[in-house]
């Protein structure tokens, strides 16, 4: 049996609502086939008040054992470091993060605002907010850059926004089934599992991709969405066409361009006005190329995949 | 459009442009935003004026440096065609504007 608490900080619980919604394994599967107890959930607990406080000392005491601690949303300092403006179960959330995190034998953060601090820490930030051991890019975070959990593992970060239900639930039975030693993290503390491949690995626009037409408006279903519309999908780290949503399609698979939630830059150039949706250029060349790609060499790639581009590829292949 | 349409009307812009249409080909966009400032005035012309969608797209019937349609992201190869919706014309291979984007 593995104890489980889950909070939430700065969030919209837009985690806890994906989260619900697993389905290999289900949040039930949690607790009835992996043998996760779950202490309290926003959403699930039934404890208020003093109750709930108590389960909550009785964690950082020791009384109870907490083996996860998972976070969802950022953790607010705000105002002048004092963080009361997101007070809980009595005092500043804070202050919980950091005495449940030094108590738990693994500490999860979910969400981009609980890994990076993600839209609520877009700048002027003005909660203040930060992740639970990195600010975008930065190391730190409310726990520390040196922070480790008991079982010698830094933050798990599993971001996303939301996180897609899957990744959630799978890393918590990892977890709880002793397979911690199994999970390698990437530079950002990401399960590689999930994070070393990229959005458009798998993406069903990819010919479209290397033969570089464009989808030029949305709601088309040929063309790639890289071109104009600022599809992050070459640049992005998740398995978002590898393990669908909702067990049957992505953002892209459906026309919508790839935000780069996974990534701690997210929300990329600070939401300005023209930086959504719209690919950004330079002399007629995407700011950002995909990753590992240089100027020159996209270039010369360009000529010659536009000049072997087949007469399929400019024509609609999705016919009734 | 039939391709014979499509011809017809590729015929008729290479003779506008090969008869001096002067065209508004600079400034060339440095970024996205100066594009969708052309963008947007191409949006406003009405579809049927070919002449002034030339003229704002910045149409000319040659290449620009190593810039031509042909490498243009917007550009259908086989149909001869610029597919950005604002445009929506045809275009030679070998032409360029000052909308090209890779």
């Amino acid at each position: 049996m593995a104890n489980l608490l889950w909070l939430q900080g700065g969030a919209c619980s837009g985690n806890t609502m994906s989260f619900l919604n697993a389905e290999e394994p289900s949040a039930c599967d949690l607790v009835t086939d992996f043998g996760i107890n779950i202490l309290w959930h926003p959403s699930l607990g039934m404890e208020l008040g003093n109750d709930l406080q108590q389960i909550l000392k009785d964690c950082v005491s020791g009384k109870i054992k907490l083996d996860i601690f998972v976070f969802e949303g950022t953790v607010v300092n705000a105002p002048d470091g004092t963080g009361t403006w997101n007070r809980f179960a009595g005092r500043p959330m804070k202050e919980w993060v950091k005495e449940l995190s030094a108590a738990a034998d693994f500490v999860v953060a979910i969400g981009d605002c609980a890994t990076w601090g993600g839209i609520p820490a877009t700048a002027p930030n003005p909660t203040d907010s930060v992740g639970l051991q990195f600010l975008k890019k930065n190391i730190g975070g409310a726990l520390g850059k040196t922070f480790k959990a008991k079982s010698g593992l830094p933050v798990i970060n599993i971001p996303g926004c939301p996180a897609h239900p899957d990744w959630v639930t799978q890393i918590l039975v990892a977890v709880a089934t002793g397979r911690a030693g199994d999970l390698t993290l990437d530079e950002y503390q990401r399960p590689k599992t999930f994070f070393q491949s990229f959005t458009q690995t798998g993406c069903t626009r990819n010919m479209h991709f290397a033969y570089k037409v464009s989808t030029t408006q949305f709601g088309q279903r040929n063309g790639c969405l890289f071109y104009d519309l600022g599809c992050r999908g070459p640049m992005t780290h998740s398995p978002c066409n590898r393990i669908l949503w909702n067990r049957q399609s992505s953002k892209t698979r459906a026309g919508m361009p790839c935000l780069g939630c996974t990534e701690p830059e997210f929300p990329f150039h600070d939401l300005m006005p023209g930086t959504v949706f719209k690919t950004q250029t330079v002399m007629g060349v995407p700011r950002e190329l995909p990753l590992g790609v240089d100027k020159s060499s996209y270039i010369k790639y360009t000529g010659a995949a536009k000049a072997a581009t087949p007469k399929w590829a400019e024509e609609d292949m999705f016919v009734v | 459009m039939s391709e014979e349409s499509d011809k017809e009307l590729l015929d008729r812009i290479a003779k506008m442009l090969d008869g001096g249409l002067k065209t508004i080909a600079e400034p060339f966009p440095e970024d996205n935003f100066q594009f969708d400032v052309i963008v947007r005035e191409l949006a406003h012309i009405e579809k049927d004026d070919v002449e002034k969608k030339l003229v704002v797209a910045g149409y000319v019937n040659h290449p620009i440096e190593e810039m031509r349609c042909m490498e243009c992201m917007y550009y259908l190869n086989h149909r001869k065609w610029c597919n950005l919706p604002e445009i929506d014309l045809p275009a030679e291979p070998d032409w360029w504007c000052r909308l090209w984007r890779i």
